[in-house]
């Protein structure tokens, strides 16, 4: 089973730097997850993985052999934007980019049959794509890209459109591919869903790599550095700590609140905070940060410096 | 492992199965006669429209006489016994379209005939009233020589040229003119299927392009396999749809025959009652041209090249926008070449082997019409057959090159319209 490396790649367009010497590695039985904003140069990294483009410095390689034309053959690639040729039957389109990707008749029609009714889509077979909705496009977008067994996935928001049920089951279904020891790339701004699934993950801004890493280790790094906060009453005793700088609040209702401690403020003060301006406090937790929590720090931090 | 094929086949069968494919194969002769019939009609209509009604003030006597037994499908012509001035009123009046003086000295040579009209005429009105007046005049000096009616008709020719075509084979096959029609139907048929063919390329890539399918396309395959696959599916398309409207023309052209022989009288032919129907057409003088096969397989040759190095083109346009509306500045100057091409098709069609002729049949952008009309009606040498046609080869092949490059970075570019500049910074991309 395949290692993915980035070693050093650097793309540009032009005069715009889209991805500036990152570096970072994939491996089989986990899931990589490539975070940033947008325009960060996540889809231009995966563009050069894909082979779609090529590296203007740098290497990428699977299993220490270059990317070339052949690792489109072992490529499972869902693209944030999806297309599917809306005039095309179901069974023809899956069969078509199956064919494409090196797949003999006879053996994709068996596995399109298995996906089809994993996917419970079995009697929308013989009709136009363009009849389906979007969540059932979605899923179609998504058998095609697992039809061939691919050793390396690379799914750019598989979750976008669809509904809980579906949700999970995809998300088995990539657990699943994972267990079998695929190499597994995913890229999301869905942070709740990163934090769910990835064992890894790589956060890009401006083209360059922030922190590459697991994301246990990652999220020890940041230490507990976060308070949770359930209380009867006034909220407005924390605003003198935002206002002098020693917290954040990363979001807020009129009972609750997620903090972030800036600059080494102690947690303590919160708390006795807390004890004495709400009526009544129901929760007081320190916590490691979210994952959309680092995101957001390290960005600026970034953009910052 | 080539996947060129496979694209072809999904593009061709996605095609040739749509319905719009099928119409427009099994109705395309019948659209084509109906536009042919119709601009006859128009024709026919232009020219009835064209007739006039000329008052004719003849102070001879004697040359209106003549003058009306000259048949006239154009213009009637009424005797008016009444003075010029009045003749003029009626006419700015519009009672008539004009009028026509004959003063009496123009049987002396003294005056000459004036024609008066509130349009002023035309050329071809000068040239049918110069011929009738002329006719008059001679018909009349004829008649006071006293000839015997013998003499008279042995003055009255009719000649009428014949144009023969003479070819290698010695053969003098039938009417020139036959050929000439030939030659710009295919002329016009390159023309139209090379654009229409290229267009539906063009459609296709903005298609893929906007329906975002391009990216898992190219996350399968090589772009170039992707832009061949449906330039060729497509192309093949083409070919199967220009084969069934041969088949449906010919078969229309021998029953068209069988037609005309059943209302033929085998009798006033002179050939026997039992004669076939090809017998009584040639009698009747109706031939249909004898068009070599080579004529045909050249055809298909510059058809198929010149699609292909113009579909490339479409293609490369097509991976530049987004939408079908953006396409309008950036294919005018991709389609100019072509346009020049069936611009010139008369006078390639008068003057096959004038040094234009031959300069726009080498020019691989133009060349599919004006060789395609030349072989029609004309002996081309094969050595520049084959020149123009190699030079088309190796255009396709320069042009298919340039648009994959342009094609394989244009299909991934949103978001804004590409301009000259970015073009060729898409080209240098490695």
């Amino acid at each position: 089973m395949p290692i993915l490396t980035i070693d050093t790649v650097t793309k540009r367009y032009g005069k715009f730097t889209a991805v500036d010497k990152a570096s970072f590695e994939a491996r089989p039985g986990r899931i990589l997850g490539l975070l940033g904003p947008n325009g960060a140069g996540k889809t231009s990294t995966i563009r050069m993985i894909a082979n779609i483009t090529a590296a203007d410095e740098g290497e990428i390689r699977l299993d220490e052999k270059p990317v070339g034309p052949w690792v489109q053959r072992h490529l499972g690639y869902l693209p944030e934007e999806r297309g599917l040729y809306k005039k095309l039957k179901v069974s023809e389109q899956l069969l078509y980019f199956a064919q494409l990707r090196g797949l003999r008749r006879d053996d994709a029609t068996g596995r399109i049959r298995h996906w089809l009714k994993r996917f419970d889509m079995e009697k929308w077979a013989a009709s136009k794509t363009q009849e389906l909705s979007k969540g059932m496009q979605q899923k179609i977008q998504f058998i095609s890209t697992i039809l061939p067994d691919p050793d390396l996935l690379i799914l750019d928001e598989p979750f976008s459109g669809l509904d809980p049920i579906n949700s999970e089951l995809l998300r088995d279904i990539i657990l699943e591919q994972k267990d079998a020891g695929r190499t597994i790339l995913f890229a999301s701004h869905r942070m709740e869903q990163v934090e769910q699934l990835c064992d890894d993950i790589c956060l890009i801004a401006e083209g360059r790599i922030l922190v590459h890493g697991s994301l246990r280790d990652i999220k020890n790094s940041f230490g507990r550095d976060s308070i949770n906060l359930e209380f009867e009453g006034d909220g407005a005793f924390l605003d003198p700590f935002v206002s002098s700088g020693q917290i954040r609040i990363t979001s807020r209702t009129h009972h609750s609140a997620e903090i972030r401690l800036l600059n080494g403020a102690p947690a303590r003060n919160i708390l006795e905070a807390a004890v004495n301006h709400t009526d009544a406090l129901y929760r007081y937790e320190l916590v490691m940060p979210s994952l959309s929590e680092i995101f957001i720090s390290l960005v600026e931090g970034k953009s910052a410096a | 492992m080539n996947r060129i094929p496979i694209v072809l086949k999904s593009e061709f069968k996605r095609r040739v199965t749509s319905k719009g494919f099928i119409l427009t194969t099994l109705l395309g002769p019948i659209g084509i006669l109906v536009f042919f019939g119709i601009i006859i009609l128009i024709s026919a209509e232009a020219v009835d429209s064209d007739s006039r009604t000329i008052a004719v003030v003849d102070d001879t006597n004697v040359l209106l006489e003549h003058m009306l037994n000259l048949q006239s499908v154009d213009h009637r012509f009424t005797p008016v016994d009444a003075p010029l001035d009045t003749v003029r009123a009626q006419t700015l009046a519009g009672v008539y379209d004009g009028y026509l003086h004959l003063p009496a000295g123009l049987l002396t040579d003294e005056a000459s005939p004036e024609y008066y009209s509130p349009e002023g005429g035309g050329f071809s009105l000068a040239n049918d009233l110069e011929y009738r007046i002329g006719h008059a005049l001679r018909q009349h000096r004829i008649g006071e020589h006293n000839l015997s009616p013998e003499v008279l008709k042995s003055l009255d020719t009719n000649v009428s040229l014949g144009l023969m075509k003479l070819t290698d084979d010695g053969e003098e096959a039938g009417a020139s003119w036959v050929y000439s029609a030939l030659g710009g139907f295919m002329g016009f048929l390159i023309y139209m299927t090379m654009l229409i063919y290229g267009t539906v390329v063009l459609y296709g890539v903005i298609e893929e392009k906007s329906t975002r399918v391009v990216e898992i396309m190219i996350s399968s395959i090589r772009p170039f396999e992707l832009l061949m696959g449906k330039v060729l599916g497509i192309g093949l398309m083409g070919l199967v749809q220009l084969t069934v409207w041969a088949l449906l023309m010919m078969g229309g052209l021998a029953l068209a025959g069988v037609v005309a022989g059943m209302f033929l009288d085998p009798s006033t032919l002179g050939v026997p009652a039992t004669a076939s129907s090809q017998e009584l057409l040639a009698a009747a003088d109706i031939t249909l041209p004898n068009v070599s096969v080579d004529v045909f397989v050249w055809f298909v040759l510059f058809f198929l090249v010149g699609y292909l190095l113009y579909a490339g083109l479409f293609a490369a346009v097509g991976s530049m926008v987004e939408q079908q509306q953006d396409t309008q500045g950036l294919l005018l100057p991709v389609m100019m070449p072509i346009i020049v091409s069936i611009m010139f098709i008369s006078p390639v069609l008068e003057n096959p082997h004038s040094s234009l002729a031959v300069i726009l049949s080498l020019i691989p952008f133009t060349a599919p019409v004006p060789m395609v009309v030349r072989l029609a009606v004309t002996e081309v040498p094969l050595w520049e057959v084959l020149l123009s046609f190699s030079l088309l080869c190796a255009g396709f092949v320069a042009t298919i090159w340039v648009s994959s490059r342009i094609y394989r970075v244009g299909i991934l570019m949103y978001g804004k319209k590409a301009t000259l500049k970015d073009l060729i910074r898409w080209f240098r991309y490695a």
